[in-house]
């Protein structure tokens, strides 16, 4: 076969020029660390490292919402904490005043002690977190929650609790209705309330619960009468009579029906009456304690006016604690599901890297050899060529 | 037998030589010259003169100069090289289509992302001016970009519409010389011998022209050469040339076609007609390539701004009072293009609807004389509900996301539109917003429980979904009536008086939808636990519409079907991005190896030519000291010849 000499060396450039090129791109691969540069270089895995450096964007963007959360949580528990210990304060404080040697200005004294930490809970409560957001704000964290008015403090948001962009729901806000106004009334189940009219000389304490299958939810009063020396009390369910009718009273001594107890102490007055109603959910602490610190500055009040107002209002601090450790133990599971989340997102961002670099990453031993593989094939066509260019018969002719 | 026969043959003999040594220098000469065919004397013996003892040759004759050439092959490296120009024209083009869509953090998908991910700082503090001012600026560096990329793809329809009018000047240029050879060669045609070096140029000008175009040649016995293109369109016939024109698209004045202009009127050759040469490549990638990759484009532009702007609408802004947010982007209109042969002067207007149901295509509308037909592009398929009826038209008809109405005028039979409803989006789209309080982090209506709320629901998410069907005056209290999620709905004014009531099924995982809003809910209700959902009375505080656009991320918006009136979800966006970017790399992917296999071939059909149509220096060396040889050897007969007449002059002189 003739061969055309031009030819031969356009065909030997060509050759040449497209193992250059070649060449280019095995180094083009090692500089950059990446087999994938354009979508050309492998249409499947350029889509695949898309998907993966999306979620390790969003992956970063979440952890920064779990950030959020966790900080927002550290701070409420802990505002959380300081109002336990300020309850606790004001608990052992109503505990002394119960003292029965305590003179009307001691318990001003105390009163006015109860009335100072009642001053910082409410500071606590409308406590921010530095950057214009109340921890316990609920939906409405741009104001604070709770306004100190003429008629009490009332709670001035909207409850609930706003979540970060984290996808599994993380609160920033701690919704301050559920913490700081919703305790339970009375010990949780009932309120035992003396009525306003009674004229004797006896007290009820908060009562318990003896079974709680028996519990009906209705409401009760526990009526005596007095006749001929004899103390009787009668219960009337919904203001109805029951069995429980005529029963002598004994000082001290529960009263106990429909799986509920209550205990009377003291010398009830004729037609005197305990009104036992199912506990609501709206204990408002701060309205609690100023009526504590009201009481205690009322001079001049009964024995039994004075225990009732004891028993009364240290029911309702423990009911507040023990609202507020339902809320703060629920900031503490937050934070715990924090610390998973941001767990499951560092193995998330890892995944997203490793499928991104399997996607579009060098193989790096791969690629040095494979260069190395070109760069020995272009050495070998150039000096192929050079060999080649100078072969001539001409050479020989003289 | 004269003295003076051997003196002949010699001379005759050392012409000949002569002559074959002239031609071999001359193929030497041209061994490196483009399209030269090797040259070689042809010989032969002279007639034998008749004596009594029998026939004595009479020496050698120098026949005619024949050059070396092969149809088939020659014809076989035209089209070849045809193909190989269109291919690789259109890898060139596409490699700079694909930087376009680029990878990873510099690509589109990652900074729409990027905007829906700002969206989380915002969540975690509605308040701070920082975060929202960084969703801002993305905002405006994602419009930024699409814009950029819009106005590229532009930018490439002009570099295409410029490299085809050069192509087509420099083809007509090359036709007339065709023409011209073609004359000179067939007023040769009768002198019995070929003219070697006319042939080369022309057959080496048609090589060039197929680089530009594909042509078939037809031979025709005056020895000219006809050209055809587009199966049958003449370019050069005999001593004649027609010119090639580039012309505007009938529909797009942007873009451009080729017509061949006969006789002055100007015919369009069809784009597929043209099997190669770098313009058909361009056309190609004009017609098929950038136009996908226009609507690729625009839809992604259409789907984003959309699903934005829409969001913007449902939530409330950070404003002194808040208000609906209003749209964050600005998008390039919806075209519709009447073809230019249109005999009818109907006019119609194009809306997006839907922008998750915008598909990457451009429609065709024709007009039948009775009826519309609507066909989808991208695969040539009738858009569901084609043809439709001039009465729907003009009531407009909704069609894959698209609102087509015609607003004026009437249609002749045979009338074309052609309907863009996302390709011109991108190229214009702007971010519209530039103040940060303006983003509608906060969702229009807040979700509460009652406190005496005894299931372990909570409002997982709420926000408005249909702003239309909503009415900001009432506010809604769901009860649940039952443990199985029966609910009674009172609707209640600004009183709390209520205005109508309802009773619905709440079921785990579906939404409660009243009122233009969507409620869910996690955890189950029980009996007696109420839910009120009203307007939201501290926007600042509230970030449910930022969670709703963090989730638009993760929703699938991007180019939805409708398939039997139920929605088939279509992408996410960085789905749709990605593929947008893998169907571009594929399509340089196989241009690339569709550029190497033809390049190859046409290489493979170019060397079989040249190996027998071109020189090889080895050879004419020894075909150099072979006739130099014949040469001395003719010499040393006429020295014979001379020293035998000598002799006879010698012995005559005695």
């Amino acid at each position: 076969m003739r061969i055309s000499t031009a030819n031969t060396f356009d065909a030997s450039v060509d050759s040449l020029v497209r193992r250059q090129s070649a060449l280019a791109t095995s180094q083009e691969q090692l500089t950059t660390g990446k087999r994938v540069n354009r979508a050309s270089d492998d249409p499947a895995a350029a889509a695949r490292a898309e998907r993966a450096l999306a979620a390790e964007f969003h992956t970063d963007a979440t952890q920064r919402a779990v950030n959020a959360s966790q900080n927002a949580m550290t701070l409420s528990e802990s505002a959380l904490g300081d109002a336990s210990d300020l309850l606790q304060q004001i608990r052992e404080a109503m505990v002394a005043a119960g003292n029965g040697s305590y003179s009307d200005s001691e318990r001003q004294g105390v009163a006015n002690k109860i009335a100072g930490l009642r001053q910082q809970l409410l500071a606590v409560a409308n406590r921010q977190d530095g950057a214009g957001t109340y921890l316990f704000g609920g939906q409405s964290a741009d104001h604070a929650p709770f306004l100190d008015a003429a008629g009490g403090v009332s709670y001035q948001g909207t409850s609930g609790q706003v979540d970060a962009a984290s996808g599994d729901p993380l609160p920033l806000t701690v919704d301050g209705r559920a913490a700081w106004v919703s305790g339970r009334t009375g010990n949780g189940v009932f309120t035992t309330v003396p009525a306003p009219a009674n004229t004797g000389q006896a007290w009820v304490d908060t009562g318990h619960v003896t079974d709680p299958s028996a519990l009906t939810g209705d409401s009760y009063s526990i009526v005596f009468s007095v006749a001929g020396g004899a103390t009787t009390y009668s219960v009337l369910q919904n203001g109805s009579p029951t069995a429980v009718s005529g029963v002598p009273y004994t000082s001290g001594q529960a009263i106990e029906f429909d799986g509920i107890s209550a205990t009377v102490t003291g010398t009830p007055a004729d037609t005197d009456q305990f009104d036992l109603n199912p506990s609501t959910a709206d204990l408002n602490i701060f309205n609690a304690l100023d009526q504590a610190v009201a009481a205690l500055n009322t001079p001049l009040r009964t024995r039994s006016q004075i225990s009732q107002a004891n028993s009364t209002y240290l029911a309702s601090v423990d009911a507040a604690m023990a609202q507020m450790q339902t809320v703060r133990s629920a900031v503490g599971e937050t934070l715990n599901r924090i610390d998973s989340a941001t767990g499951r997102l560092d193995d998330l961002r890892l995944a997203a890297q490793t499928d991104r670099s399997n996607a579009e990453g060098l193989d790096m031993v791969k690629a040095i050899s494979d260069f190395q593989n070109k760069q020995t094939g272009y050495d070998a066509a150039l000096k192929s060529y050079s060999l080649v260019q100078k072969m001539s018969l001409f050479n020989y002719i003289s | 037998m004269s003295a003076s026969t051997l003196m002949g043959i010699g001379t005759r003999a050392m012409f000949a030589n002569y002559a074959a040594l002239q031609t071999t220098g001359n193929n030497i000469a041209n061994a490196n010259t483009q399209g030269y065919s090797r040259q070689e004397v042809q010989t032969a013996t002279a007639k034998g003169l008749y004596t009594g003892a029998g026939f004595f040759g009479q020496g050698v004759n120098v026949q005619t100069v024949a050059r070396s050439y092969d149809r088939f092959l020659t014809t076989q490296a035209w089209s070849t090289n045809a193909l190989a120009a269109a291919d690789s024209t259109r890898q060139d083009q596409l490699t700079q289509l694909e930087n376009i869509f680029p990878l990873g953090e510099a690509g589109l998908g990652q900074a729409a992302r990027q905007v829906l991910d700002g969206f989380v700082d915002v969540a975690n503090n509605p308040q701070d001016a920082a975060a929202r001012q960084v969703v801002v600026t993305r905002a405006r560096e994602l419009a930024a970009r699409f814009q950029l990329a819009g106005e590229q793809l532009n930018t490439l329809q002009i570099g295409v519409s410029q490299d085809m009018r050069t192509d087509i000047a420099t083809v007509n240029a090359m036709a007339t010389q065709v023409a011209d050879l073609n004359k000179q060669i067939s007023a040769l045609n009768g002198a019995g011998h070929t003219p070697n070096d006319l042939l080369d140029q022309r057959d080496q000008l048609i090589s060039d022209i197929s680089g530009y175009i594909n042509v078939n040649t037809i031979q025709a016995d005056d020895g000219s050469v006809g050209l055809f293109i587009g199966g049958g369109m003449s370019l050069v016939l005999g001593a004649t040339a027609n010119t090639l024109v580039a012309a505007p698209d009938p529909f797009d004045p942007a873009k451009t076609q080729l017509a061949l202009r006969e006789g002055g009127v100007d015919r369009l050759v069809p784009a597929n007609s043209i099997a190669g040469g770098s313009i058909a490549g361009l056309m190609r990638f004009q017609n098929d390539d950038l136009n996908t990759a226009q609507n690729l484009l625009g839809q992604l532009a259409v789907a984003i701004g959309g699903a934005i702007n829409q969001q913007q609408s449902l939530g409330l802004d950070a404003g002194q009072p808040a208000a609906a947010g209003a749209p964050l982007f600005s998008l390039g209109a919806p075209r519709t293009l009447a073809a230019n042969t249109n005999a009818g002067d109907a006019a119609f207007s194009l809306s997006v609807g839907d922008f998750s149901q915008v598909q990457a295509s451009d429609y065709e509308l024709r007009f039948d004389g009775s009826n519309y037909a609507l066909t989808r592009l991208s695969d040539g398929q009738a858009v569901a509900g084609s043809p439709f009826t001039p009465a729907d038209l003009a009531t407009g008809v909704q069609v894959e996301g698209m609102t087509l109405q015609m607003t004026a005028g009437t249609a002749a039979a045979g009338d074309r539109f052609l309907l863009q409803a996302v390709a011109p989006a991108a190229a214009s789209m702007q971010a519209v917003m530039t103040d940060p309080r303006g983003l509608a982090a906060a969702s229009a209506v807040t979700g509460t429980l009652a406190i005496n709320n005894t299931g372990t629901a909570r409002v997982a998410s709420v926000g408005l979904v249909d702003r239309s069907a909503y009415d900001p005056t009432l506010s809604a209290r769901i009860t649940f009536t039952s443990d199985t999620g029966d609910y009674n709905v009172d609707m209640l004014d600004a009183s709390n008086a209520v205005v109508s009531s309802g009773t619905g099924t709440w079921t785990a995982g579906s939404p409660i939808t009243l009122n233009g809003f969507s409620l869910q809910l996690s955890g189950v209700p029980r009996s007696g636990d109420v839910i009120d959902v009203a307007p939201t009375t501290a926007p600042a505080a509230n970030n449910g519409n930022a969670t709703a656009f963090v989730a638009l991320g993760s929703s699938p918006f991007v180019g939805s079907t409708l398939s039997g009136g139920n929605v088939v979800p279509g992408r996410t966006l960085t789905d749709a991005y990605a593929a947008a970017l893998s169907d571009i790399g594929v399509r340089v992917q196989s241009a690339k190896s569709a550029a190497g296999i033809s390049s190859s071939i046409a290489a493979t059909a170019e060397t079989t030519r040249v190996n027998k149509a071109g020189v090889n220096l080895d050879e004419e060396a020894a075909r150099l000291i072979q006739f130099q040889q014949s040469y001395q050897a003719a010499a040393k007969m006429l020295q014979v010849a001379q020293a035998v007449f000598d002799t006879l002059l010698q012995s005559t002189a005695n």
